[in-house]
């Protein structure tokens, strides 16, 4: 039972760092810098 | 083929696209254009490869937009650029209107591009990214991750505190609960030290300059916290792991909001800077013309500079007369006529015809140039506003350490106990550390800027809220502030015939002007539903307007101009301080229209609501005194007439003191330095770039009653942040002397701390109605 809460707690670390690693990838690639364009952006028709 | 604008050639260009040619056959239209060279952005490919930097992508290119007036121009200019050949990919930034442009250098050149944007109406500029401000942006990420990470780390940590605090209630076995208290030092440990890292940083320095600020009691609070749950854990006790990820987390969250709220403050200097171009055509003394930087440029220099284009340094014009717009200069927004050995100011627009200037004065010392030191001086003077919170940790600090250290002495020597006196000790800080604290500004900002924004008035961060309260005078600028800044017929004094005559006669002849008195004309025509038809008007810039018709010829300008071409005027009334139009049907005489700049409806009802909460309204202009005292004695306010930029600066830096701080409500870039140099430089809408970004508060609509309403806002702020705060400290001071006691448990300490967080949160919630 012990055994078996420890391994989901770090089950669950691991997916939390997971996301948090996207995150810092997407910061990095600039991705916030921008936040007033993308509400914008969405109402364009994408053709091509 | 000339066209009169950029918008002009783009029609031209879609209409003969589409095989539309013959509507310029048919259209009834004789005005001359600007010449075709205006619209040549002649940026050779040698001058653009200094800023093309190579990466893995292709050649990349960060250019800086001029002409963007919304989302749908990013839209087109990153349409129009995905269909050239050879871009790779084109990005705008819609805040800063920065284009970040990858493309293939084998398949096009950068100049092509360039070019290609020009051709759809943009002007495009190299954009090198300065130092600074590459590591302002560098900052903003670095606190967004820290940010991210204690968000995160903190809400792992809540599930294991959370089996803590149930484990605490209804009992728990000992080694579950060491495994938990691992896993919570665990997550813990990354976001006091990397995530805190700028609050350790910052009470490090406040040490050693002996000055204790927040930074220190943050800094403090979170050691002492964890530093003790570290002991407890070892020592199978409560831990408060928790206590110390939550108070950086949050204190986080508020920096990261007050930093989204100033935002776009600083790249204003920027673009006022790019408003003077980086390229000016000199002549040789052969007549030869050639291409050279501006900053080149030296006095005795001659230059051309053609219509539509912006004068690159301030100078005396040599040849040609012509109109320049200097609305973003001055603020003013009827264009000036400019002859022969007349003046103008690096930035402004030449608007009609071709001219040659002799340089004056180098590019770094121009009226811009000036005009940003200015600012750039009043900024760096301006001490960074002392938050109050950090006024009260500097008695707050010494304040707490010296009760933890009495508690300790206490058990120490009257109970002979040392583990007691190391515990209660500790727990005193912990206890004392305001977790609520770090919510109680922010949170209150937060509801208020975003209450005050649905009401279109914009506070850029907390300090702003809290000086806005604190205002006792408002300086208020003249043209475009307290009056509309758009020239409206007052007066129709015919000679001969009716006012409606008149009317309709001088709508004939303005009707395809852009000039403003023109456009104040036509709106009045319009009010009396006066329609004319399209007539070729001749257009003599800064004297008049004449038309030629089948059997005469009318002429509008004036007094000088009318009087020009031979006809007899009456002499001048008393009528100074309004503009006057003539107007004349061959040698006869026709009348006069007199406009006026009128004040702003509101504007009296917006000066009494200002008296009435205790500010005091001035008025500053450069305009002379007559027109002040006309503006000024309705309104019963005191004014200061004919003063430059500087010295509107001067007179706000004089009247401010500690106790009677001015807020300065500005639009042009003449604003600018008295803008920055107030408390709280507000700037209206349809103000220009540079004064809205040299404001700390910006209003969304041009309506004057908005800063009594920004002041109402700000203090009812105020005042719910003196109450935040004061519920934050209350209960730590409740519980002091309880810790002190050793009476306090941990489970009471949380339900405190929760009880002041919710408190501060609910009462900040309360801005969102009413104000």
């Amino acid at each position: 039972m012990l055994t078996s809460t420890v391994i989901l707690i770090i089950l669950s670390l691991f997916l939390g760092i997971a996301a948090w690693l996207i995150f810092i990838w997407a910061v990095k690639k600039g991705e916030f810098d921008d936040v007033e364009g993308p509400k914008y952006r969405m109402m364009d028709d994408d053709d091509d | 083929m000339p066209f009169c604008c950029h918008g002009c050639q783009g029609a031209y260009r879609i209409i003969t696209g589409a095989g539309l040619g013959q509507f310029y056959r048919r259209r009834d239209w004789q005005e001359q254009g600007v010449p075709d060279s205006v619209f040549q952005t002649d940026y050779d490919d040698g001058y653009l490869q200094q800023f093309v930097r190579e990466t893995a992508a292709g050649a990349e290119l960060s250019l800086l937009i001029e002409g963007i007036r919304c989302a749908t121009c990013v839209w087109l200019i990153e349409r129009i650029l995905a269909s050239q050949p050879g871009v790779v990919s084109a990005r705008v930034n819609f805040g800063t209107h920065r284009l970040q442009l990858v493309f293939n250098a084998a398949a096009t050149t950068s100049s092509a591009l360039v070019a290609a944007l020009s051709r759809i109406g943009y002007l495009a500029r190299p954009f090198t990214r300065e130092a600074a401000q590459r590591q302002a942006e560098d900052s903003r990420r670095s606190l967004l991750i820290r940010f991210g990470t204690a968000a995160f780390l903190s809400m792992q940590l809540m599930g294991y505190s959370f089996a803590l605090y149930a484990g605490y209630l209804q009992g728990i076995d000992a080694t579950t609960r060491q495994i938990m208290q691992v896993f919570a030092a665990l997550v813990t440990t990354p976001v006091v030290f990397y995530a805190g890292f700028p609050f350790l940083a910052g009470a490090w320095h406040s040490l050693r300059n002996r000055a204790p600020n927040m930074d220190l009691l943050i800094s403090l609070g979170v050691l002492v916290a964890y530093g003790y749950s570290l002991w407890a854990m070892l020592a199978d006790r409560e831990v408060y792991f928790d206590t110390a990820a939550m108070i950086v987390t949050l204190i986080l969250l508020g920096r990261l909001l007050e930093n989204a709220a100033r935002g776009m403050a600083g790249s204003g200097i920027d673009r006022l800077l790019r408003l003077s171009p980086e390229l000016a055509t000199r002549l040789r003394d052969s007549g030869q013309q050639e291409r050279i930087p501006s900053v080149n440029l030296r006095p005795g220099d001659r230059i051309l500079v053609a219509s539509g284009q912006r004068f690159p340094v301030d100078g005396l014009i040599a040849k040609g007369t012509t109109e320049a717009d200097e609305a973003i200069v001055t603020g003013e927004a009827i264009p000036v006529l400019r002859g022969p050995g007349s003046a103008v100011i690096a930035g402004a627009l030449n608007l009609t015809c071709s001219v040659e200037v002799t340089v004056s004065r180098p590019a770094e010392d121009s009226f811009v140039a000036r005009i940003i030191r200015l600012v750039e001086e009043a900024q760096s003077r301006k001490a960074p506003i002392q938050s109050l919170a950090d006024r009260l940790a500097v008695v707050f600090v010494p304040l707490v350490v010296a009760i933890s250290g009495l508690t300790c002495l206490y058990w120490l020597l009257a109970k002979n106990d040392p583990s007691s006196a190391i515990l209660n000790g500790v727990a005193v800080m912990v206890v004392a550390c305001p977790c609520a604290l770090g919510l109680a500004t922010p949170t209150a900002v937060l509801v208020a800027t975003g209450a005050a924004a649905a009401r279109g008035i914009l506070f850029r961060g907390g300090d702003i809220l809290e000086a806005t309260a604190r205002v006792r005078v408002a300086a208020l600028d003249k043209t475009g502030t307290i009056t509309r800044g758009l020239p409206e017929v007052k007066k129709i004094v015919p000679a001969t015939g009716s006012a409606h005559e008149l009317l309709t006669l001088a709508a004939r002849l303005e009707q395809a002007s852009t000039h403003p008195l023109a456009r104040g004309i036509m709106r009045a025509a319009a009010e009396k539903m006066i329609v004319v038809d399209s007539a070729p008007v001749q257009n003599m810039p800064g004297q008049g307007l004449a038309l030629t018709t089948g059997e005469n010829v009318l002429r509008a300008g004036t007094r000088d101009f009318l009087a020009g071409c031979g006809i007899p005027l009456p002499p001048e009334t008393e009528t100074q301080s309004l503009t006057e139009v003539h107007l004349s049907i061959d040698a006869q005489y026709q009348g006069a229209i007199y406009l006026d700049d009128a004040l702003r409806p509101e504007a009296p009802a917006a000066i009494a609501a200002l008296k009435e909460l205790g500010i005091e309204p001035v008025m500053l202009t450069g305009d002379h005194n007559s027109a002040a005292q006309r503006v000024a004695a309705p309104l019963s306010i005191p004014f200061f007439a004919r003063l430059t930029p500087a010295q509107k600066a001067a007179w706000v830096s004089t009247t401010q003191t500690r106790d009677r701080p001015v807020l300065m409500v500005g639009d042009g870039i003449n604003d600018a330095p008295a803008l920055s140099a107030a408390s709280v430089g507000c700037a209206m809408a349809g103000g220009s770039d540079i004064a809205l970004d040299n404001s700390n508060l910006a209003l969304t609509r041009p309506d004057l009653g908005k800063v009594a309403q920004a002041a109402k806002i700000a203090r009812r702020s105020l005042t719910i942040i003196h109450q935040n705060l004061f519920w934050a400290f209350f209960y730590n001071i409740l519980m002091l002397p309880l810790a002190a006691a050793g009476q306090l448990t941990p489970i009471h300490a949380a339900a405190a701390m929760a009880a002041s967080s919710v408190c501060v949160v609910g009462n900040s919630l309360r801005l969102r109605r009413g104000a």
